[in-house]
């Protein structure tokens, strides 16, 4: 992945030089990565800039207006916008895309830096934000209210060039939707804002059912203000599409994707089993699926280039060692990497269709031993830091959170900040909170793993936990972080109206800090890897609201009325002074005369003053 | 003079109890009622159509239905009601007018009135034809008199500033009734009201028959003098706005008088006895239809055998081929064998982890590897997780062989869809007990981690296990699903519902429950497997690799293929495929209240409300008598003296009649040395090693039997208690075991239910300072019921040695938590001490009273 983003660097770069700016205010790119377990990563970036002044003059060419505007009406100097799905699976599929860079936890992610004089003013232009983007995207982003915003204080830097009048008074929001099911009817929003519309290009290969069929996948927008040195300001904005594709998912047809049972002769057996027979197989379809082409993994093809894209950058590019075959359309052109596991291509633009296949690997097969593979993909490179969130205990009252973080480099010490943006029903007990090396019975003191902790507790109802925690893994050692908590039991209009599964916890947002920062770097790259955790669920106590309703309305209803009645007419009884008077007419026509006698002598007494008058 | 008469008649009155007051009118509406009913049982002759008032039927010679209807009801309900509801409202007005009065009365307007009312209405206003009965008439003719006296009194009362008018309140009554009760006659009830607010108002005194007349008869006649429960003429002033009985002090009297009455404490031998009788006959009506009913799915989101299943095929194959692995690896290490499976699951891409542990108890070590792979929802996020669950020997030590080949073939089926909305676990343990349970525990961290390892690997919050138990060789017939977990509790019926209608309904095979091979759905196989089920859930063992989750509230069931049939392996994979796709299905934890239930056969259950009060019974027959004994123990010695005396002159004796001062400190020192004793086998039978086991036991045993006689002794020798220590002795250990076992009932029904008939000769246990023949009676009979006699009585009927018996409860006390032996030596053996030094003890009852005196 390095190479591949030394190489866009590098082309960056180089079109910033270029004479004729316009071509390199867009381009496209599509790197396709086998990975290991027969799955396929496949990265899609789009960049689009436009110039500030073209931008402050609602002059648009490449840059989307819907989301200018909103931009320019919520005063946002800096935006990323995450939609993921799924987990990365680095143990086998190595350090993720982008160094992490461009990835969400699960669900929707929003930060953004907002131009504002005070926080309030800050807080009015974020909800301004949230809600336009929600539209924009058919995200319930309008729900990232004051309990699930927070304003991390080490885990984020912006990315752009901001002029420093301007970073005095700018503001950095993060929400997060950890419950939010990303879908087709955001994808659609995110092709609408590109140039081709994904009419053409690689985005014709961005097919709603394949995307969400994915293992994982992750949906980045990021708008930033970039400076190159000596050159304009530009608004760059990239949109990036990460997925990782089972292949042999992928390859089933769409009419029938139901995994049947293959007919047995079909299975791949490991024949050298003493007990193989027509009727007995071992399977040996593991790593089998390497073969495969573009049309069959997304389900088309691509249908030429996008025409508004820099012709310098190569619309496709294929990471597997230069030793495999691959097949292509005519019109495209091969290029292969200097670093033999690389090679793009080129497309003419005139190029109707473009499809290549990935043969199998002339492994030998005949000789039936699985094991010597020949060299068939890259290797994934070994991330930085593996971590893996979970909670711990049971019951409804009482939880904990452990994360078990490792340092797989023999060498190196990692530093890192982990950021919790917890809810407010989870009260986290911040004495408890430990991190211990395994092996080792307590935290050490000469050496602690916790160099920094920055910590905003919850206010009920109001805001959510925010904890930020700087710390250092020495090399090859795995880290226990843990930390206790409180659920607290939320009144009953507070559960959400649908089925209770339980209440989502925000991914933990690992940023891996640069070992050595360079101080005199024009852009200093702050983080050097970023990584986020699974989501968690976490079940509060939950009411079965219908019985008790049911039974309490009954049978109290019941009571009051049969019972109460019945109850006081028979057992109560007065005592009075001495017996009532008996009721005769005599009696009626005195009571009534007392009723009555009063508005008869008032009429009469009217009248008598109209007399007298 | 009045203040006189009054005193005379409350004293008289106070001397009564209610029902025994009841004037004489009452006593023959309420006889009458209640022989209508009795002639209405039989079916010759229709009573009902005999004397009710159908507007059509009343002509000139049936008028006698004027007068008939309100003694007929429609049924036994109808009758007692009506009856309850009358009798003080009619005793109020007989005792205010007289009898005769009120014969006259009733026999004639206040019953003739409102039904012509009725009538006229009835056929020609609304021209139908509705025929009426029962006395709800009267009641409501009653509640209107009454209504409007006390409007005179008190003519509003408030709610939130409204003045509400109080005669409105039979109204209310009216309308609420004809709401709530079906069948019930709005019209005939407001002809009633009706005629009682105009009765209650005055306008109706010309009816009533002249004094003169009545005062002639009564004198003539000497119906004072004749009639019990007479209310003459004279009397009639008593009680009209005047204080009355039910008014203050007198009925707090009253109900002092009844609390001192002797007869009321020899009354709860008996009631403790028809608690325990209804207790036991309860549960035995549970079988039937009337008492159980039909089970269905709560949880909609299940749906159940709705989805094809596809498992099978060319997986067959592969099935054949992972069954040669497991086979070659039979006889070899745990570890080897989890080296070769874990190969085999990584080889699947699945993740794999690895946990060892180790238990000791009773002198054994029980220590193994699990391992455990994890198929990641393709598109899932780690947040929950369902557990396939194999152990390579199953409960019986058999090797489950197919059911290790069947989970990795289901794995590698598994793996292949992507609908997956949750983790899937595949655990192999070595063993079906211990595994299972150090694997629970150390996913939700509740392991003690000197005994067992911490887990490498994890995933979300678990919502269901299923466990595979296919020992057997070859095709079969049924599928046995196996649900009891530790300490009795139980998954949730949905998901033994589901796998049924998957099983049963979906792929045709049988399925059983509490190893009834054959259940025909009668009465008898129902019972049985009720009982086997109370049994199993009673010793709280667990039953399976299940067992181990449902304490986490985890729902998991075990299911084992049994009989010879024609169903293969794919059949059992594809009935846990289709369990895996219902639990799949699921939005949100199993959460119906369905977690509290007797199954009788695998689609009849019975509901915690139905059967709970059988075990309430049973623990409150303990708590009865224990009160009883307490209150008795507060009196002097009662039979001494004559029991009852002369009404009316004993009242102000009785009222300062001297409580006996308890004497506390002995019977609390010996019910806190029984429960402290109890710590002793407790700790013995939980720590000694297995060979000592059976020695330990016949010790225990011997000790028992002679403890209550030492202890009884020492008592005897040293403290000399008297007859009211025995009672609060009694009355103490009584108590805690009342309250103990009820709270247990709604923990684990059947132990409470079991220990409390077991336990329930302790309540009829007492001292026999006359008569030694009883006392070795009940010495016997209560060492047949001490809980070590059961014990070997239980472990010579199942044809189970001693020694495994309780090896079995240490190893589930140690590894499960298995609380049954808390409950059998610290709730149930201590007050089976208590009652045996009870019913040894020789009372002093010569000195006890010279001590009163």
């Amino acid at each position: 992945m390095r190479q591949l983003f030394s190489l866009l660097l590098l082309s960056l770069v180089a079109l910033c030089f270029a004479p004729h700016a316009s071509a390199a205010d867009y381009h496209e790119q599509l790197v396709l990565r086998p990975l290991p377990l027969s799955a396929l990563l496949a990265s899609f970036n789009f960049r689009s800039n436009t110039t500030l002044s073209a931008f402050e003059a609602h002059n648009f060419r490449f840059f989307p207006r819907s989301l200018g505007q909103i931009l320019q009406h919520a005063g946002t100097r800096e935006l990323h916008l995450r939609f993921s799905l799924g987990r990365w699976d680095a143990e086998s599929w190595g350090a993720r895309p982008w160094e992490g860079a461009r990835e969400g936890g699960t669900g929707v992610e929003l930060w953004a830096w907002l131009e504002a004089d005070t926080d309030e003013e800050a807080d009015r232009k974020w909800r301004t934000l949230t809600n336009a983007l929600s539209g924009l995207f058919c995200a319930s982003l309008n729900f990232i209210d004051g309990t699930r915003t927070t304003r991390p204080v080490m885990s984020f830097q912006p990315e752009g060039n901001h002029p420093n009048s301007t970073m005095t008074n700018m503001h950095l929001l993060y929400g997060v939707l950890p419950h939010e099911v990303v879908c087709t009817e955001n994808l659609t929003p995110f092709l609408k804002l590109l140039p081709c519309k994904g009419k053409a290009g690689i985005a014709t290969l961005l097919d709603g059912h394949k995307l969400f069929d994915a293992s994982w996948q992750s949906m980045a927008i990021d708008v930033r203000p970039v400076c190159p040195p000596g050159g304009e300001c530009v608004l760059e904005m990239e949109q990036t599409i990460d997925m990782v594709l089972d292949i042999e998912r992928s390859k089933r047809p769409r009419g029938n994707p139901i995994p049947r049972p293959p007919p047995a002769h079909e299975l791949k057996c490991d024949t050298s089993k003493p007990y193989h027979s027509g009727d007995t197989c071992f399977p040996a379809d593991y790593n089998a699926n390497q073969d495969w082409s573009l049309s069959q993994i997304f389900g088309r093809t691509m249908k030429g280039t996008c025409p508004l894209t820099d012709p310098n950058v190569p619309p496709v590019c294929l990471q597997v060692p230069n030793s495999r075959g691959v097949y292509i359309t005519g019109g495209a052109t091969e290029k292969k990497n200097l670093d033999l596991v690389s090679r793009c291509y080129e497309i003419a633009p005139d190029t109707p269709e473009f499809e290549m296949v990935l043969p199998r690997p002339e492994s030998n097969e005949e000789s039936g031993q699985a094991a010597v593979v020949v060299q068939e993909v890259v290797k994934p490179e070994t991330p930085l830091l593996y971590a893996e969130r979970s909670f711990t205990g049971h019951g409804q009252e009482h939880g904990g959170v452990q994360t078990i973080l490792r340092n797989p480099s023999p060498d190196t010490e990692v530093e890192f900040i982990y950021m919790e943006t917890l809810p407010w029903f989870m009260r986290i007990y911040l004495h408890t909170i430990e991190a211990r090396i395994e092996g080792q019975a307590g935290a050490s003191k000469q050496d602690p793993l916790i160099q920094e902790v920055y910590y905003r507790p919850a206010v009920d109802r109001a805001r959510g936990t925010q904890l930020e925690v700087r710390m250092r893994i020495p090399p090859a050692s795995t880290v226990f972080l843990t930390y206790d908590f409180e659920k607290s039991i939320l009144r009953y209009t507070e559960y959400p109206p649908d089925a209770n599964r339980g209440f989502d916890v925000a991914a933990a947002v690992i940023t891996i800090l640069n070992p050595n920062p360079n101080p005199n770097a024009t852009s200093p790259r702050f983080a050097a890897y970023n990584l986020r955790t699974t989501s968690l669920l976490c079940s509060l106590p939950t009411p079965d609201f219908s019985m008790p309703y049911n039974v309490i309305i009954f049978t109290s209803t019941a009571i009051a009325l049969a019972f109460g009645g019945m109850f006081n007419i028979i057992v109560r009884r007065f005592v009075a002074a001495n017996e009532g008077p008996e009721m005769t007419l005599t009696a009626v026509k005195e009571r009534l005369r007392k009723r009555f006698g009063g508005f008869l002598q008032k009429y009469r007494g009217k009248a008598d003053e109209k007399k007298s008058e | 003079m009045p203040s006189v008469n009054f005193a005379s008649i409350l004293t008289s009155l106070r001397s009564r109890t209610y029902t025994t007051r009841l004037p004489l009118f009452t006593r023959g509406v309420l006889v009458a009622i209640l022989a209508f009913w009795i002639a209405g049982i039989q079916s010759l002759w229709d009573v009902r159509a005999w004397g009710g008032l159908a507007p059509d039927q009343v002509g000139i010679t049936t008028l006698y239905r004027l007068n008939t209807f309100p003694f007929i009801h429609l049924n036994i309900f109808h009758a007692l009601m009506n009856a309850l509801a009358l009798a003080p409202l009619l005793e109020r007005f007989e005792s205010e007018h007289g009898t005769l009065t009120s014969l006259a009365l009733f026999f004639g307007p206040l019953t003739t009135i409102p039904a012509f009312i009725y009538l006229f209405v009835e056929k020609f206003i609304l021209r139908s034809n509705t025929s009426v009965m029962g006395a709800s008439m009267w009641i409501f003719l009653l509640l209107g008199i009454e209504a409007i006296r006390t409007y005179r009194v008190n003519p509003y009362f408030v709610i939130s500033t409204y003045n509400i008018p109080t005669w409105t309140s039979p109204l209310a009554l009216l309308v609420v009734i004809a709401a709530l009760v079906p069948s019930s006659s709005f019209l005939g009830h407001l002809s009633g009201l009706i005629v009682g607010y105009i009765c209650g108002l005055g306008y109706l005194k010309f009816l009533a028959p002249p004094e003169k007349v009545l005062r002639w008869i009564e004198a003539r006649l000497n119906l004072l003098g004749r009639l019990p429960y007479y209310i003459s003429i004279d009397q009639k002033t008593y009680g009209r706005f005047g204080v009355l009985p039910s008014s203050g002090s007198p009925s707090r009297a009253g109900a002092l008088r009844l609390r001192r009455d002797p007869r009321i404490l020899k009354l709860p031998p008996y009631l403790s006895l028809l608690c325990i009788l209804v207790g036991v006959v309860w549960l035995f009506l549970l079988p039937l239809d009337e008492y159980s009913r039909r089970t269905y799915i709560s949880e909609n989101a299940l749906l159940p055998g709705q989805v094809h299943t596809y498992f099978g095929g060319s997986d067959q194959n592969v099935f054949r081929a992972y069954k040669h692995e497991v086979n070659s690896l039979v006889g070899k290490s745990n570890v080897e064998i989890n080296d070769k499976l874990e190969s085999i699951v990584k080889g699947l891409g699945l993740k794999a982890g690895r946990q060892n542990f180790t238990y000791r108890s009773a002198g054994r070590v029980y220590s193994g590897e699990n391992l455990y792979a994890i198929l990641q929802a393709p598109r899932g996020d780690a947040t929950e997780a369902i557990v396939l669950v194999a152990a390579w020997e199953n409960a019986k030590e058999e090797l489950n062989r197919n059911g290790v080949a069947l989970v990795l073939t289901l794995a590698r089926y598994f793996k292949r869809w992507s609908l997956w909305s949750k983790d899937i676990i595949f655990l192999v343990t070595p063993d079906s007990i211990a595994g299972p349970q150090a694997w629970v525990d150390a996913y939700h961290d509740a392991h003690d981690s000197a005994r067992v390892d911490s887990l490498p690997l994890k995933s979300g919050a678990l919502q269901g296990a299923i466990a595979i138990d296919y020992a057997k060789e070859g095709r079969f017939e049924s599928v046995h699903v196996v649900y009891d977990g530790v300490n009795g509790q139980l998954p949730n019926l949905d998901l033994i519902n589901s796998v049924v209608s998957i099983a049963g309904g979906q792929m045709g095979m049988g399925v059983a429950i509490q190893e009834m091979w054959g259940h025909n759905d009668q009465y008898p196989d129902r019972l049985r497997t009720m009982l086997r089920g109370m049994l199993k859930q009673g010793l709280g063992l667990a039953s399976g690799p299940h067992s181990s989750f449902i304490p986490y509230h985890v729902d998991a069931v075990t299911l084992q293929p049994f009989g010879d049939g024609w169903q293969d392996e794919m059949a059992m994979g594809r009935v846990v495929e289709g369990t895996f796709r219902s639990l799949n299905n699921l939005l949100e934890h199993l959460h119906q209240s369905f977690f509290f239930y007797l199954l009788m056969q695998r689609e009849r259950f019975v509901s915690i409300g139905t059967y709970l009060p059988s075990a309430m019974l049973v623990a409150a027959n303990f708590t009865i008598m224990a009160i009883a004994l307490w209150v008795k123990s507060g009196q002097p010695e009662s039979e001494a003296e004559p029991v009852k005396k002369e009404a009316g002159s004993t009242d102000s004796e009785e009222m300062t009649r001297p409580t006996v001062e308890r004497d506390l400190f002995l019977p609390l020192g010996v019910v806190t040395l029984c429960q402290f004793l109890a710590v002793v086998p407790l700790y013995l039978f939980n720590h000694a090693p297995e060979s000592m086991l059976t020695p330990t036991f016949t010790i225990f045993a011997i000790i028992n039997t002679a403890l209550p006689h030492a202890l009884s002794h020492l008592l005897m020798t040293y403290y000399t208690p008297s007859a009211q220590q025995y009672q609060l002795i009694k009355s103490f250990s009584l108590l805690l075991l009342g309250m103990f076992l009820s709270s247990l009932a709604t923990l684990n029904f059947s132990l409470a239910f079991l220990v409390g008939l077991l336990a329930s000769p302790l309540t009829f246990m007492r001292p026999w300072p006359q008569s030694p023949a009883m006392r070795i009676a009940c010495t016997v009979l209560l060492n047949a019921v001490a809980p070590t006699a059961v014990l070997v009585t239980a472990a010579l009927a199942w044809h189970l040695d001693i020694n495994t018996v309780l090896r079995e409860a240490a190893f589930a006390w140690d590894v499960c938590g298995m609380y049954t032996p808390v409950v059998v030596w610290c709730v149930w053996w201590p007050a089976w001490l208590a009652g045996s030094v009870t019913v040894l003890g020789r009372p002093e009852v010569g000195k006890k009273k010279q001590k009163m005196t």
